[in-house]
């Protein structure tokens, strides 16, 4: 389903340095490292908002850098993604930002569209909220909205960027929770970044290690719990002491 | 390590860093230009953006722009008339003198400078902030080009407006150098309004250059916007690219519009 093939990407310096992986269709696939590894990066080369220097990502069995702009959307009109600070549309109300891609991407049955963000409401706990504008919206409220936007169009590959950053333990498990749910609902393949490690492989299928914009390991859940890369070891376990 | 890796891990030296974000710019630049006349001519416009915008750009920018134009209308027919004065001691052709040149040249250009702070600035701010939030990338995967969302109804809002907006300021700045003639050197009127140094390429080349003004302000202004990098200290530095950018732009299309209106009608 995804396929990530020798990519390089450089702003002042390098910041994806020769990552292949590849993510199976339906997996939930965790990517984890320290804090400017690349997974962000990475996660914006996948959703084409970002171009490779060198290497090919492939979606769909589309190569992304190959496409231009107007043929990078239709690709894209089958992602949905969360951003880290979730990227809300400040002048528009809830239910606007919900509606905003089915809207954009030709659903004019009001009806419809007032059904989907009624349901996608719902299964993110908020139901009442539609008439809220963003700035009047809880850290973790705000994120739940951006979880509804980034599943209301029923996308076959969904890109979570920190969905728990800033948010208590007990709403980052709910909210790890729901993306899983919805993940097996919908059969969608999903790539989240977190930096949660504990919560975030509760719900992983796989998961990729990045470090210096490397990817320095790529296995299941259970082998990256039980890996001796000394690296992995560490992050993977939250150890004080160790090369990072 | 294969040779690519070595290229990617090369540290660039300051020339080749400048040389290719040269190159970069001007990419983007022409990018935004080209999906800018894409998306007005395909894009879909939601009901009364258009409108919208050129109540931000027109009815907000009327009052600053009349004000600038007429007190530069009076010190120039100030001026004018005393250097005149030097001269011949006749001032019965300053006020068609200073129409000619105002609506071939100073009317459209100073107003565009005018509109290039205020407006460029505004276009600027808004959208990089929405690029530093994400909100641009959102866009994207929401299906929308930010090209199409952002830049084209300021676009064709501006294009209106820039002419709306040069015609009214024209005027208030004519009359301000009218009035400043009769006070201070006793030219009447009626012999201040005259039109008969005014010909069809004056009037043609005024016109073009408020639309060459009212489409460049906003394009260069949303390319500062959209290639914003960095937090709010990038909002400022791209506010201020696109107020300098912007005045350069219409400095530049001045000269060339001129120019092609020089050879063309004289």
């Amino acid at each position: 389903m995804i396929e990530v093939t020798n990519v390089w990407k450089r702003f002042a310096a390098p910041v994806l340095r020769d990552v292949t992986l590849r993510v199976p269709g339906g997996c939930l696939y965790g990517l984890i490292g320290p804090g400017a590894a690349g997974k962000s990066v990475l996660l914006k080369c996948l959703a084409g908002l970002l171009r490779p220097e060198r290497g090919t990502v492939q979606i769909f069995g589309e190569t992304i850098g190959a496409l231009d702009e107007v043929a990078l959307q239709a690709v894209r009109n089958r992602i949905g993604m969360l951003f880290q600070n979730n990227a809300l549309f400040d002048h528009l109300t809830v239910a606007e930002n919900i509606a905003f891609p089915l809207r954009r991407r030709g659903l004019t049955d009001e009806a419809e569209i007032a059904a989907r963000v009624a349901d996608r409401l719902r299964a993110v706990s908020l139901p009442g909220f539609e008439e809220r504008l963003p700035g009047g919206l809880s850290g973790g409220q705000k994120k739940r909205v951006g979880v509804a936007r980034a599943t209301v169009t029923r996308a076959d590959v969904v890109l979570y960027d920190e969905p728990a950053a800033g948010l208590d333990p007990v709403t980052s498990q709910k909210i790890f929770d729901l993306l899983r749910r919805e993940q097996q609902e919908a059969g969608a393949t999903v790539v989240m970044v977190s930096s949660d490690i504990d919560r975030l492989l509760t719900v992983t299928d796989r998961v990729g290690m990045m470090l210096d914009g490397a990817l320095i390991f790529e296995g299941t859940t259970a082998e990256a719990q039980g890996s001796l890369h000394p690296v992995v070891k560490q992050f993977v376990h939250g150890e004080v002491d160790g090369p990072l | 390590m294969s040779a690519d890796a070595d290229s990617m891990d090369r540290p660039r030296g300051p020339i080749e860093v400048a040389a290719r974000q040269v190159l970069a710019d001007a990419k983007d630049l022409q990018g935004v230009l080209m999906r800018t006349a894409y998306w007005t001519a395909n894009g879909r416009r939601e009901p009364g953006e258009v409108m919208r915008q050129c109540f931000e750009v027109g009815y907000r920018s009327a009052f600053f722009l009349s004000v600038t134009m007429g007190f530069i209308g009076m010190i120039l027919v100030f001026q004018s008339g005393l250097q005149l004065l030097r001269v011949v001691p006749d001032l019965t052709l300053l006020g068609a003198t200073f129409l000619e040149l105002l609506v071939r040249d100073l009317g459209p250009t100073i107003a565009a400078m005018m509109l290039a702070t205020r407006v460029g600035a505004g276009i600027a701010a808004e959208i990089g902030s929405m690029v530093v939030t994400e909100q641009v990338d959102a866009l994207r995967m929401c299906g929308v080009d930010p090209v199409d969302h952002l830049v084209v109804p300021r676009f064709i809002a501006s294009m209106i407006m820039t002419v709306v907006l040069v015609v009214v300021s024209g005027l208030v700045s004519f009359a301000a150098g009218g009035a400043t003639a009769w006070f201070v050197f006793d030219v009447q009127p009626l012999t201040y309004i005259n039109f008969s140094l005014l010909d069809r390429g004056d009037l043609i080349t005024g016109l073009l250059k408020c639309l060459a003004y009212g489409a460049a302000i906003p394009v260069v202004s949303g390319w500062c916007g959209l290639t914003t990098r960095g937090g709010s200290e990038g909002v400022g530095s791209a506010t201020t690219s696109a107020v300098v950018n912007s005045s350069l732009a219409v400095i530049m299309l001045d000269l060339l519009i001129s120019g092609v209106g020089f050879v063309v009608f004289v």
